[in-house]
Order: C-alpha cells, then structure tokens, then sequence
C-alpha cells in the first residue's frame, strides 16, 4: 500500500552501529529485495540487526515498520516447515535459519564496501511466482509420491528402550519439502524433470515399504525421471537438512536396474 | 445446498480446523489470511501434543479434552504426529512430593499416568539429569506445528473450500445491524475487493482486536509473546517436562533432529513486532540443562517468539461464550449488536479440531441448522494434497 517501499533515505542520518541501552551491539544493514511484480522492481530496506537477527527476522521487521504488504512465506522459524526457501546473495537458503550477521561478515571478508553492500534476496526459481519472495509450491509437490510416509524410526540415542504402548520410536523426515534442491538443480529450468526433492522421496517410499516398488518404481522410470539427472549435485549442496537428494536418485536408479534384471528385462 | 457462506479470517490452526468442519457440515466457506498460512502464531508453536498431563492438576477439563484430541488426532492425522511418549521428571524433593497430586489429577482427566523405575528412564532417555529423583510416563508427543493445519486446509481445500493467501481483511462490512461480507487487499495486485458474507468468523488470536475494530467492536487482547530455543541435535525421543506446578521453560520437545526448549511469557501491545530477547536465550538454555545437562554443551540452531494471546476483561469477553476453559467465542451480535460476526480467542495445537468443533456448533446454533459434527472420524488429507487437489484419491475428502 505505501508508495515508496523504500527506506533509505529516513536512515540516512541514523550512524551505521550502535549499541541498544543493555549494551547489544546493532548493525544498520542494507536489503536489496526483489519484487518483480511491483514497477520498482526493486525494494531497498535499511533495517537494525542484531546478533541473532535471521533473515525472517529481518523480513518482518520490513514487514510491520514499512511495508505490510511485503510477500514472503514463512512458518516455523526454526528450519522446520521449509516455507521460506528463497535465494540470498545468488544461493538458496531457508531464511529462517540464515544469521544476517553472517552474511554481513562474509561479504566484508569478500572486500565488500561496508557502506554500499547490500544483502540481495529473490524468489526460488522454477516455481510459480506469487509476489515478491513468496512463490507456489505446487510445482515441487507435482512429482511428489502424494500419499509418502512422512514419518521414519528415530535414529536418536540408538538402543534405548521404548515405552510398552509403541514399537519404537519415529521421527518426521528431514526432508522439509523448502524446494531448495529444485530450485538450484540445473536440469529443472532447462527441460522436463522431476527434480530432486520428489525423486528422494520416491526412494525414501520404496525403501520403507519395498512392497510399493511395482506401482512406484515404474513413475520415476523415465527421462524425466531419474534418467533426467546430470549429476549436478547442486541439491545435495543446498540441503538445509542433510538430505542429499542426488544419492537418493543414484540408489533409485539402482532398484531400477535390479528389478529389470531381475524379470530378465534388459 | 449450503447452510451459508462463511468467511474465515486467520490462516492458523483454528481457522484450519474450522473450515474444515464448516465445510463438511455443509456450509460454503473462503478463508482468508494476509500471509502464508500458520505464519501468526500457530506455525512458531512449541510443537508439543500435549496428553494434558502439564494442565491436569489446573483444570481436569482441559486435561480431560487434550487427552480426547490426542486419541483422535492418531487416528485422523497421524501422519502429523511424533507419538513417543513423555516423561515428567522430579527434580526436588519438593517436586517429588507434587506427584501424588499430579497422577491423581491425570488419572482423573483419563490420563494414562504412570511411574518408570529410574534406571528404566535412563534406558528410555540417556540424556537425562543423572540426578533426577522420579520419572512419570504420559502420552505426550510433538506435532509438526506446519503440516498438522495442513492437514485441515487440505481436506477442506479437496472438499471445495476457498482458501486465499496474502489476501489481508481491510474492512468488514454490514448493515442493519448484521455483518454482510469483508473487504480484502490482494498482496500481490495491491487490489481490492468484496467477498460476501452471511457470517464472519475472525480466527486471528492475537491479531483479534484489530480485526474486531474493523467493525468498530473493542475487544480487548494482549498478545503474550514467548520464546522457543532449539539445538542442532536430537537429544531425547520422549517429551522431557519437569513435573512441578507449570512454568517457564520447563518442557524440552524432540521434532526431527532437534530438541526445543520452551517458553517464556511476556506481555505487548503489538503481535508484529515480536523480537526474541537475548536474556530468554540465556534463561531457556539453562533450564534445559536442568532437564538434561548435554543441552548446554549442544550446537545452537535457532531462537523464535510466537505471539499467544491473552482476552482481557470487558464486557464482550465476559459474555462470550467459553466454548472451552481457555479459549472462548464472542457473538459480536449478542455483545455488540453486529450479527454474524464471532471472534474466537485463545485454545492450543493439540485441540484445534475440538475448536473448531465448538465453533461450528455455535455457528449452527446461530443459523438455526441441525447438523451434526463428523470431523472426529474423518481421516484427514496428507499436508502435500493441499497443493495437490486433482491429485487425491476420489472419496478420501467427501
């Protein structure tokens, strides 16, 4: 709703650091915000940072003292629900586990001149657009096994001993379904592919439950499937939580091949 | 043949729960919320699914309803759960001598409580507090704060409900005295427009009182913002809590491969600005550390605030209906002379769907419909169907 989404000048006069009255060390940090569908383009963001301040952080700090109407998604804060994958200075990141302050130091280890530098966000590509950061993740979730398991034993404390009312422990997956693997995987935004964060998933179904291999195995069992893969490793680089999708698709390849053996296919 | 249309507005948790139930008990519905869903409060929670073993010794009903939702939350979303267990662990001699009081009043909330020999809850949870004196094991587990409400949004989405992204309420309409529809803004075409209305229903928790001054209605809401700390590594499979009177920063959550501590409590007069304050960090990772010592010594991963908010006193808030003890409904046309507009204020993650249970019955109350509530045994939708309505099997949604 504003008309101009920038706050620059009003901090013109403000100093660069300070220190708040309890003695936490502020950092006035400049943001460079894409928002393609707006005619600026562009948004310029001056905005205080402390020590813990996240890009989430930062973004709602925009949010509630500039812009309300700034577009980005976001949940969990903690790198949890994998709603708030975009791309920070040209690499994907959740930016709710990504420390500004972090940024702030590798750009000044890069020689980055403290007082033009500006930390430059974008919408994760290959998916649709919504309006500023924020995109659809239909896209991802197209080639997703719908119906998958979400849930798998906890490795944690190997060997303890589970309550008599359940046969063991389980977890969620790592995988938070954030899209960064799609969005970095190169194959995605030349041609027609699965992309890596459904064909891990694949694997991860047909591991748990080898009875679903017959009616799985055949879906991923094409170029745009796990023949797609050009073995960028880009996805496995980006995982914000260990994924790594492409050995995933290197072990479903593998079924694939067993099984064809197997019938005497091949 | 729709009983109405009902707007929702509030993408979190309740307004999940309350589509859902709008929409199988045959209304139309369009939900809206200005930002991604579950980005208020409901997706920053704790993450716990509480038995109501934390609350039976304040209030048996609460505790007595957690323990119903979390028996049905297993059955319709089980996807959504981690269903380990938890462990209330006496740290005092002092806490040793709260247990009688707290089994009794577990027992009489329906919770299945018992005591671990401690060398069993050493086996069970290694980490633990060597020298803790007594270990209680209830049904506690962790919720995925995200993809539970999906669960909701799916099934109501797969079942026809509208439900609308970065589409912000900015105003809210009526006449003679009823409300007739609100008007929204479109985030991304900075557009707006009129959705029609025969009832509003504002789901927005903290946000509630600035929703509710769109129709000129004071209700008073502080919202109470807390703090959550999690580590790199996943300490414990059970719920770790210390068995004592409820408070800070005593529960530690295990949710993938992170273990949360929380929370914290303050007041504010804004739920958007919301910022972690660094003594809380300081102060969670202590406690934690009671509870299990390795806490301490684990990689930080991250620190959040979820704003929670708390009803103050007026006259509305007094008359509205307490659908539960901690969460209540004001019927703007009782209270405020605006008929069809219902705030709702307050309930937890674990008891959504009881909440929304509630508040359709009030709805149906309110509109003169008989229409019986089967949100209990309906299996829900898996979250990724949300985004995928053509992709669901035929009949899982109806």
């Amino acid at each position: 709703m504003s008309d101009s989404p920038q706050n620059d000048s009003r901090h013109n006069d403000q100093p660069q650091e300070f220190q708040t009255l309890s003695g936490e060390p502020v950092r006035m940090v400049r943001f460079r915000i894409a928002r393609p569908q707006r005619e600026e383009q562009w948004g310029q963001y001056v905005v205080p940072v402390k020590g813990h301040t996240t890009l989430v952080d930062a973004l709602e700090w925009i949010k509630s003292n500039i812009d309300l109407t700034l577009m980005f998604r976001h949940s969990c804060h903690h790198g949890s629900c994998g709603t708030c994958g975009m791309i920070v200075n040209n690499k994907q990141a959740l930016a709710c586990t990504t420390r500004v302050m972090d940024l702030v130091e590798e750009a000044e280890a890069a020689g980055e001149d403290r007082k033009s530098f500006a930390i430059e966000v974008r919408p994760l590509q290959t998916m649709d657009h919504l309006g500023d950061l924020a995109v659809d993740p239909a896209r991802l979730f197209r080639d997703f096994p719908v119906d998958a398991d979400y849930l798998r034993p906890s490795e944690a404390n190997k060997g303890s001993e589970v309550p008599g009312e359940i046969t063991g422990y389980q977890r969620f997956e790592n995988c938070i379904e954030c899209g960064l693997c799609v969005s970095s995987c190169p194959v995605v935004t030349m041609r027609d592919f699965m992309g890596p964060a459904g064909l891990a998933a694949y694997n991860r179904e047909v591991t748990k439950h080898p009875e679903r291999s017959g009616e799985l195995l055949p879906r991923v069992d094409s170029d745009r499937g796990v023949w797609g893969c050009d073995r960028h490793l880009a996805c496995s680089q980006v995982c914000p939580t260990g994924v790594y999708p492409a050995k995933h698709i290197v072990q479903l390849q593998k079924k694939i091949k067993k099984t064809k053996q197997e019938s005497g296919q091949e | 043949m729709s009983h109405g249309h009902v707007v929702v507005i509030g993408g979190g948790g309740t307004g999940a729960a309350i589509i859902h139930d709008l929409i199988q008990r045959g209304f139309t519905a369009t939900l809206v919320e200005r930002g991604e869903l579950t980005s208020g409060t409901t997706g920053r929670h704790h993450g716990q699914l509480h038995s109501g073993a934390r609350y039976a010794v304040g209030d048996r009903e609460i505790a007595r309803e957690c323990m119903e939702e979390v028996r049905i939350l297993q059955a319709i979303a089980p996807q959504a759960l981690e269903m380990n267990y938890g462990l209330f662990v006496a740290l005092t001699d002092e806490d040793v001598a709260f247990a009688p009081e707290f089994i009794q009043a577990c027992r009489e909330a329906t919770i299945p409580v018992r005591e671990i020999p401690l060398d069993q809850a050493f086996r069970m949870e290694p980490h633990l507090n060597p020298e803790i004196k007594m270990a209680l094991q209830v049904p506690d587990g962790t919720i995925d704060a995200w993809r539970l409400p999906l669960h909701f949004f799916a099934t109501a989405r797969a079942a026809g409900a509208d439900i609308r992204t970065f589409t912000e309420v900015v105003g809210i309409h009526s006449r003679a005295g009823a409300v007739t529809g609100v008007r929204v803004l479109n985030h991304a075409t900075q557009e707006e427009s009129d959705i029609a209305a025969d009832l509003v229903v504002s789901a927005t928790g903290a946000w509630a009182e600035k929703v509710a001054a769109l129709a000129g209605i004071h209700i008073p809401v502080t919202p109470a913002p807390g703090t959550m700390v999690a580590v790199k590594k996943r300490l414990n499979n059970m719920v770790v809590s210390h068995l004592h009177p409820a408070g800070d920063g005593d529960i530690i959550v295990p949710q993938r491969g992170l273990s949360i501590i929380g929370s914290t409590q303050w007041k504010t007069d804004d739920p958007d600005t919301v910022e972690v304050p660094r003594a809380d960090i300081d102060y969670l990772t202590r406690r934690a550390t009671e509870l299990m010592p390795v806490f301490g010594e684990t990689p930080f991963h991250a620190a959040w605030s979820a704003s929670r908010p708390l009803a103050g006193a007026s006259s509305n808030v007094e008359d509205g209906r307490k659908l539960s003890r901690d969460f209540i409904a004001i019927d703007h046309g009782r209270s405020d002379g605006v008929k069809g507009f219902i705030s709702i204020i307050g309930g937890k993650a674990t008891v959504l769907r009881a909440m929304g249970e509630k508040t359709v019955d009030l709805i149906c109350d309110l509109v003169g419909v008989q229409e019986p509530c089967r949100t209990a045994e309906t299996p829900l939708l898996q979250h990724r169907a949300f985004y995928n309505p053509h992709l669901v099997t035929k009949g899982a949604a109806s």
